[in-house]
């Protein structure tokens, strides 16, 4: 019995010491023998934990007039580039390698004392490497050098819309947020919060059972799809760059709405930048002046007395006046552009003409009250529009009781609106009378896959139709009959017109008699309208009026929206192009 | 004796334990748990591969979406003068056909 007890533990201590031989001998070929291969699979498996915690955000598209969506802000994939300073044998050779390639990286001095620090294992030394770039350093096969993927915000577009648009940055934390623009104001919408699914088995197993059931995160996450369409703003910005350096002008703008409904088809200012390269841009030019600037806009404020006026009956189309050239007003004088005396006129030459003294008889037959009323409907709250930071109208003006500030108003001095505030109260002129919200955002494409449409419902009435269509009748006056004696005109498309030129104000509150700011507004057909389109020049440097300086480019878009939306005129004719 | 040797059926019943049935389940649970595992990170990586695979398909959409929209700025910047080309010296204006008229 104790023979077979003692051979009972003989085997046991056998096996015992054999298992312990083995596990000793395979530790040693792991640890010594192929401790070089062992080590390379466990920097691989460093590089794969790292993908899964790639860059996500939704994308935003432009829109195409045949609905195609196209990128305005995506993701673009490559690659970037760590050193490993440990196992790097030959720095040199490798910055040399990794600058033939990259598009960024480290001055050669800062790589090189890098590299000589052995106490760091990952040193990234350049962001955004292409596929081909990158598979090309790859190759090379250079030991010490790892190549990681990597995503990055990219705008195909580069500066085309960048301003609404907007761009990504880091804020304070730690996470890329959107800044600016679209970016801004749709954050949530592009942000991803979901992602790393190996990272956290468990967290993300029932967060994801979570997110299943009650489906917050899908209903909540997509993308972004635009009104922009992209030739259009294409075009837009072109001719905007161009007036702008044509005249030397300090900044330059434009929109072009569709005036039914306030889906934003081009939106363009000048100055801009490119966002796919924020190096040594001025942090002022992320503001889009489009919505948190205000301007005074001049003459093109006075189709908005006038129809202001139309729609509360104290005078008809009909009407007349004395236009006496000039006037005094508490201690101040008012005249026309060109001081010229039209004696009794129809309202109609007010506008046609432009004429100052004729808008501030308007503004005295509309009173006060109802001026101040009319023009705090149109003018005195924000529009709604989806971008961020609107500005609000400088009208403090209207509260005063002097005559003067009245008058002034009614030609678009004194008071202070941003161009979408100015592009929707001539909007409601093209449509009707109804104050439309501008809106640049048509739809969100969930996660999910579902399209949720946005809504942008109008606002209220603030103009009588009849009051509308006589205001619209006297702007196509100026622009078939006025403007360059109706060299212009096209026949079968009516084109409502009215031209700006407003003094800029100084900083102590007067104005410069040699410096300007000049607009003009549009919309066609104006008998069935399809866009009205707003641009400015601040500043311009050799001219003067409105007329000489917007109409060029104003002309050029006219007709690119006529020929690239296919508009049929009514009638046949030929005019200049 | 003979009734000693004999097993009746409720003796039978009594033979199954409480204990080796649930120490079976357990077993069976533990395995279904690590098949569950399994098969849910299977899952993650695919999802994870899957994603990752469309996010640079997009990104390579977007490049020929870029060469697109740089197209259209040179179409856009083009001096036709420069190119040879007269700019017209009128357009005509043709009324658009009633839908009526087709019919």
């Amino acid at each position: 019995m104790r023979a077979v007890f003692r051979l009972r533990v003989r085997v046991v201590l056998a096996v015992v010491l054999a298992v312990a031989t083995l596990i000793v001998g395979r530790l040693y070929f792991v640890q010594v023998a192929q401790g070089a291969e062992y080590s390379r699979k466990a920097e691989q498996q460093f590089a794969a934990a790292g993908q899964s915690g790639l860059f996500d955000r939704g994308s935003i598209y432009f829109t195409t007039k045949n609905g195609i969506h196209v990128s305005a802000a995506t993701l673009a994939a490559g690659y970037l580039v760590a050193i490993n300073p440990r196992l790097l044998a030959a720095p040199t050779a490798a910055y040399d390698a990794i600058s033939a390639v990259a598009t960024t990286t480290l001055s050669k001095s800062a790589f090189l004392t890098a590299a000589a620090n052995k106490n760091l294992v990952y040193v990234e030394v350049a962001h955004g490497l292409s596929s081909a770039a990158g598979q090309s350093l790859a190759a090379q096969n250079i030991t010490g050098v790892e190549l990681l993927p990597e995503r990055w915000r990219w705008y195909p577009g580069a500066s085309l819309a960048t301003k609404t648009i907007g761009v990504v940055g880091y804020g304070s934390g730690s996470t890329l947020i959107g800044q600016s623009g679209l970016e801004e104001e749709y954050d949530s919408v592009l942000e991803r919060s979901g992602g790393d699914l190996l990272g956290n088995f468990f967290a993300t197993l029932f967060s994801g059972a979570g997110s299943t059931l009650v489906s917050a995160q899908n209903a909540r996450e997509g993308d972004v799809v635009t009104t922009i369409e992209p030739e259009v703003e294409t075009r837009l910005m072109d001719d905007v760059a161009a007036m702008n350096a044509t005249h030397s002008s300090h900044s330059s703008g434009g929109i072009i709405m569709d005036p039914k409904t306030g889906a934003i088809i081009a939106l363009a200012s000048y100055p801009t930048y490119n966002p796919n390269d924020l190096t040594n841009v001025n942090p002022q030019l992320l503001e889009n002046p489009l919505v948190s600037h205000v301007y005074e806009f001049g003459s093109i404020m006075k189709p908005i007395t006038m129809v202001s006026a139309l729609s509360a009956g104290v005078i008809s189309a009909t009407s007349t006046y004395n236009d006496t050239g000039c006037f005094h007003v508490d201690g101040s004088r008012i005249c026309n552009w060109n001081y010229h005396a039209y004696g009794v006129i129809p309202m109609k030459t007010i506008i046609m003409q432009s004429l100052n003294v004729g808008a501030s008889w308007v503004a005295e037959q509309l009173g006060h009250a109802r001026m101040h009323d009319y023009f705090t409907k149109v003018f005195g709250s924000k529009t709604g529009i989806d971008l961020p930071n609107e500005a609000t109208a400088l009208m403090s003006n209207l509260s005063k009781p002097q005559q003067i500030y009245y008058d002034t108003a009614s030609f678009g001095e004194g008071i202070a609106v941003t161009p979408v505030q100015m592009i929707r109260a001539e909007a409601a002129i093209a449509n009707g009378g109804t104050l439309v919200t501008p809106h640049v955002v048509s739809s969100i494409v969930l996660q999910s896959g579902q399209t949720k449409e946005l809504s942008w419902p109008s606002g209220p009435r603030v103009f009588t139709p009849q009051a509308t269509r006589e205001t619209a009748s006297m702007m196509d006056g100026l622009f078939s009959q006025v403007l360059y004696n109706g060299k212009y005109n096209i026949p079968g498309i009516p084109v409502a017109m009215k031209t700006g030129t407003a003094q800029l104000p100084t900083p102590t509150g007067t104005y410069y008699n040699n410096r300007f700011f000049d607009d003009e507004v549009v919309f066609f057909p104006s008998n069935n309208p399809r866009f009205v389109i707003l641009l400015y020049t601040e500043d311009p440097k050799n001219a003067i009026y409105g007329t000489d300086t917007i109409t060029p480019p104003m002309i050029d878009l006219i007709h690119f929206l006529i020929n690239y939306y296919n508009i049929t005129p009514t009638e046949a004719g030929t005019t200049t192009p | 004796m003979r009734n000693a040797a004999f097993t009746s059926p409720a003796r039978a019943r009594a033979s199954f334990s409480p204990i080796a049935l649930l120490t079976g389940l357990v077993a069976t649970l533990g395995v279904a748990y690590v098949g569950l595992i399994a098969v849910v990170m299977a899952y993650a990586a695919v999802t994870v591969q899957f994603s990752q695979s469309v996010r640079s398909d997009e990104a390579q959409v977007a490049v020929l979406e870029g060469q697109y929209l740089s197209a259209i700025a040179g179409i856009n910047s083009t001096d036709y003068a420069a190119a040879g080309y007269a700019k017209p010296i009128a357009e005509v204006y043709v009324p658009g056909a009633r839908a009526t008229a087709l019919r």
